[in-house]
């Protein structure tokens, strides 16, 4: 019976990530009232207009950044290209909240560029002067830089698996540089920079802590907003439609670009070394200067301002209880990591044996959990919870289990789980796919039971990609704001969360220390991974 | 199932070895000195006080879906149109206030569910280089909408939660179709679209971007403490504090307080850390940290705040309860006006 077992368990698995999935389907239905009918189609189109003009200047602005660094990174050889290759990529350990309050903090009124100025050329008007980068400027920019790590790399791991130096075969045919870009590099990256944009596009959609923090109201904050200050689910289930609509088109798309990019990868061990192009001075020195303005903007810029106001007001930095903090955000992030390998695990392999059609479709369907915003995820989850307890627990006269689920690290673990399963769950597949199934049959014959098998062979051999997966859990569980501010326990903070609060009571200069300490854990991660990140 | 009763059963267990001396608050005020008097509280009375703080709404959320099982006892928040309204959900009891508590906050400031810690006043900022005395001698809240004042005011948000109780209060003293009229002449004042914080809207005045500008009193003294740096500072002095309506109802008064939470386990607690709050040496704290006003006689603003010597007319006729009744309708009008 132990096919069944694993069937069961991948089922299981599979099941549990759905279940809030469809909570946030099925609460929409429900009728309430509302006072505000007359307003609600203004609020739709605004709602639509502003996540549109969001998420077409952020893919813009993210297409431009990360294939453009992409491009010279992959094929040119100028001062400090060795460095960019990896440095780029150090921008995913700033969120695009943190980010924002780096953005305020720079160029509000009265802000870091006026004391700049103010000591180089002493006091003047400067303010009218200072552009500002607010509202919906100020989001665009925000999530961008925070986002286009993902176009750069997805797209730098096309150009790194071409079979053949594609500038060369452009010179070849007698191209132009620019002809050769955009007919013939552009066009073989297209998948890895759909893939790419479509994962910016989720999570740009996905947002809550930089448009809330910028005013900006989304699908997103709508949903959030009509959900639980208005009490409107009917207002919400529209624009979940709507929300849902966009980001599962994206979710599919993504899907599909990444098996298309795979396809052009070639067969292992078949990459050669392909012998980059060098830059004359004063190309290389306008390639520097791209990538370092990049690299600035997108990771130098807020550290530095954080850097700035701790210097300043470093009475913040005694205030606060940094090793509470640590070991609390190290605890949440070590248990979500095992929790979401070990499942992974099971469900791949229960896949994987049972080769079942329904369990595939379940387990593609749970993934989508991933293109749920964290913070409707949240908020469903409470809601579920208060649902079933009300419905079944209290029923059968069972004692409550709300405060098992809510406000409990266990809880917090279970989202995290949810909105994070298809990060664990694809990236052990793709190394699952790398196991020959003949492995498996030898296995068998050998007389290997399953488990035997499972804990033998594939174990060990998917060391590194666990390892991968690990780090990757680990960043985004670090970063994470909406989930853990709603549902931890009570004297339970992360550094994610006493930025928030500081930065939501006006304290910007007090959220700086623990989003220092924010970025700098995430930057360490993100260095230890950065030969896998950039490999794979 | 039987697992999960026992599991159930267990934590349980657990709850009932600490709620021995414990206060659990929800809190959508999270200054640091608030922990700094919680800690006061607990060295005097041995009672642990949990904090989970967080935004409003959300908070309200959990609440509301932990129904009997919320462990909650308090909920603190600063503005009294939140806890109006949150009450009018039936999601707070009657506290039982202590005689302590009745004869230190006046009703104006205080429900049988809910009570005031500290006040805080909305007031009006200007540029005394181009605003003159004149200009805005016996202004008001209604005067804002005066067209003089074109191009020149800045205000956040509709969605702020302090302008819709400002509005709840102009709503309860004028009536609707009134205020909608007025919160059109207000957004034709505009000098920009709303956008940032309080602090934000006395820089903008501050830096020329407009003449007047709607601000609690707290922000302008938290710049001139220096606490956001020398510039900020600076900055603060460049505009001055006015206080609106003095020659009729009084300026518009706000307060952040605390609600006993419908299925509170530790109520008696709970009053034992309002009765705290409300003491003489809380109350200092407050008032030097997070430059409010305070709730009780006898305890001196800090110097820093305008209007530090309450020598100016509160507006103690309209009762901040009205503020979350009238909710609502303050947002409506606020919207319909096309008010950001
Ligand atoms: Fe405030």
């Amino acid at each position: 019976m132990k096919f069944n077992s694993w069937y069961l368990s991948s089922f299981i698995v599979s099941f549990v990530v759905a279940i809030p999935i469809l909570t946030v389907f099925a609460s929409f239905f429900q009728e309430t009232t509302n006072y505000y009918d007359i307003l609600k189609n203004t609020f739709l189109i605004e709602y639509i207009y502003n996540s549109l003009t969001l998420l077409i200047g952020v893919l813009i602005l993210t297409l431009v950044l990360g294939v453009g660094c992409a491009y010279v990174v992959s094929f040119y050889d100028f001062p400090g290209v060795k460095f960019f290759k990896w440095a780029l990529i150090l921008s995913f350990a700033v969120p695009a909240y943190i980010y924002a309050y780096s953005l305020t903090a720079f160029f509000e009124n009265f802000g870091t560029l006026y004391s700049i100025l103010k000591s180089l050329f002493g006091s003047g008007e400067y303010n009218q002067s200072i552009p500002k980068f607010d509202g919906m400027l100020g989001a665009i920019l925000s999530v961008s830089f925070s986002l286009f790590g993902y176009v750069y790399v997805l797209t730098r791991a096309s150009f790194h698996y071409q079979s053949q130096n594609l500038i060369e075969l452009g010179q070849n045919l007698g191209f132009t540089k620019y002809k050769s870009f955009f007919k013939i590099i552009l066009p073989s990256a297209r998948p890895a920079i759909v893939a790419g944009l479509a994962l910016v596009a989720m999570e740009t959609l996905s947002d809550f802590g930089a448009v809330s923090f910028f005013g900006i109201a989304t699908l997103t904050t709508g949903i959030y907003d009509s959900w639980i200050s208005f009490d409107d689910l009917a207002f919400a289930n529209q624009l979940s439609f709507f929300l849902l609509l966009f980001i599962l088109g994206l979710f599919f798309i993504e899907n599909i670009s990444r098996k298309r990019a795979q396809y052009h990868s070639p067969i292992k061990g078949g990459i050669k070394e392909k012998k980059k192009i060098k830059l004359n001075f004063s190309k290389g020195t306008l390639a520097f200067v791209f990538c370092f303005l990049v690299f600035f903007i997108s990771f130098l810029f807020p550290v530095l301002q954080m850097l700035y106001w701790t210097i300043i007001f470093p009475k913040n930095l005694f205030d606060l209880n940094t090793f509470q903090l640590f070991s609390n955000t190290i605890y949440l992030v070590f248990l979500s990591s095992i929790v979401l390998v070990v499942f992974s695990f099971i469900s791949n392999y229960g896949n994987r044996v049972t080769k079942s059609k329904f369990l595939n479709f379940l387990t593609t369907f749970s993934i989508t959990g991933y293109a749920i915003p964290g913070v409707i995820l949240a908020v469903a989850f409470i809601t579920f919870i208060a649902w079933f307890d009300n419905t079944f627990v209290k029923a059968f006269e069972f004692n409550s289990i709300k405060k098992i689920f809510i406000g409990s690290v266990f809880g917090l673990v279970i989202v995290y789980f949810i909105r994070f399963y298809s990060l664990a769950y694809n990236g052990l597949k793709t190394g699952y796919e790398r196991i020959n199934r003949s492995i498996d049959e030898s296995s068998y014959l050998l007389g290997y039971s399953k488990i035997k098998t499972f804990l033998g062979i594939h174990v060990p051999y998917l060391k590194n990609s666990v390892f991968l997966i690990g780090i990757l859990i680990t960043i985004e569980v670090i970063k994470e704001l909406p989930i853990t501010l709603i549902l931890r326990p009570f004297n339970f903070e992360t550094f994610a969360t006493t930025a928030y609060i500081f930065a939501s009571q006006d304290l910007l200069e007090a959220a700086a220390v623990p989003s220092l300490f924010l970025i700098l854990i995430a930057s360490t991660f993100i260095l230890i991974t950065s030969k896998f990140i950039l490999k794979d | 199932m039987r697992k999960l009763t026992i599991i159930s059963l267990f934590f349980a267990l657990i709850s009932s070895f600490t709620i021995a001396a414990e206060v659990n608050i929800f809190s959508a005020r999270h200054y640091d000195s608030d922990i700094q008097l919680y800690e006061k509280f607990t060295a005097a009375t041995g009672i642990k006080v949990n904090v989970v703080s967080g935004k409003d709404k959300a908070l309200q959320k959990r609440i509301t879906e932990e129904g009997a099982d919320c462990v909650g006892d308090l909920y603190i928040t600063a503005d009294a149109g939140r806890l109006g309204a949150f009450a009018a959900k039936g999601m707070m009891q009657n506290a039982g206030w202590s005689k302590a508590i009745k004869d230190a906050v006046p009703a104006q400031f205080r429900s049988a569910k809910w009570t005031g810690i500290a006040k805080r006043a909305r007031i009006i900022y200007y540029s005394p280089e181009r605003v003159s005395a004149n200009e805005l001698n016996g202004m008001t809240y209604e005067g804002l909408a005066d067209p003089k004042w074109k191009g020149r005011l800045v205000i956040r948000k509709s969605n702020n939660i302090y302008n819709q109780s400002l509005v709840a209060s102009l709503v309860k003293n004028r009536g609707k179709t009134t205020t909608a009229n007025w919160a059109k002449g207000v957004v034709a004042n505009m000098a920009r679209t709303p956008k940032g914080n309080d602090r934000a809207q006395i820089m903008a005045v501050a830096a020329g971007e407009a003449d007047i500008a709607v601000a609690n009193t707290y922000y302008h003294a938290l710049m001139l403490s220096g606490k956001k740096g020398a510039e900020q500072q600076e900055a603060a002095k460049k505009v001055k504090p006015f206080f609106p309506n003095q020659q009729d109802r009084g300026t518009h008064i706000n307060i952040s307080g605390a609600g006993m939470l419908k299925h509170a386990p530790n109520k008696a607690n709970a009053v034992k850390l309002v009765e705290f709050l409300l003491s003489t040496e809380a109350q200092n704290h407050i008032v030097n940290n997070t430059f409010e006003y305070p709730m009780i006689a006898g305890v001196t603003p800090n110097d820093l705040v305008p209007g530090k010597e309450m020598n100016f007319v509160m507006d103690t006729k309209t009762s901040v309860k009205s503020y979350g009744a009238k909710q609502a309708d303050a947002l409506e009008v606020m919207l319909a006006a096309g008010w950001k």
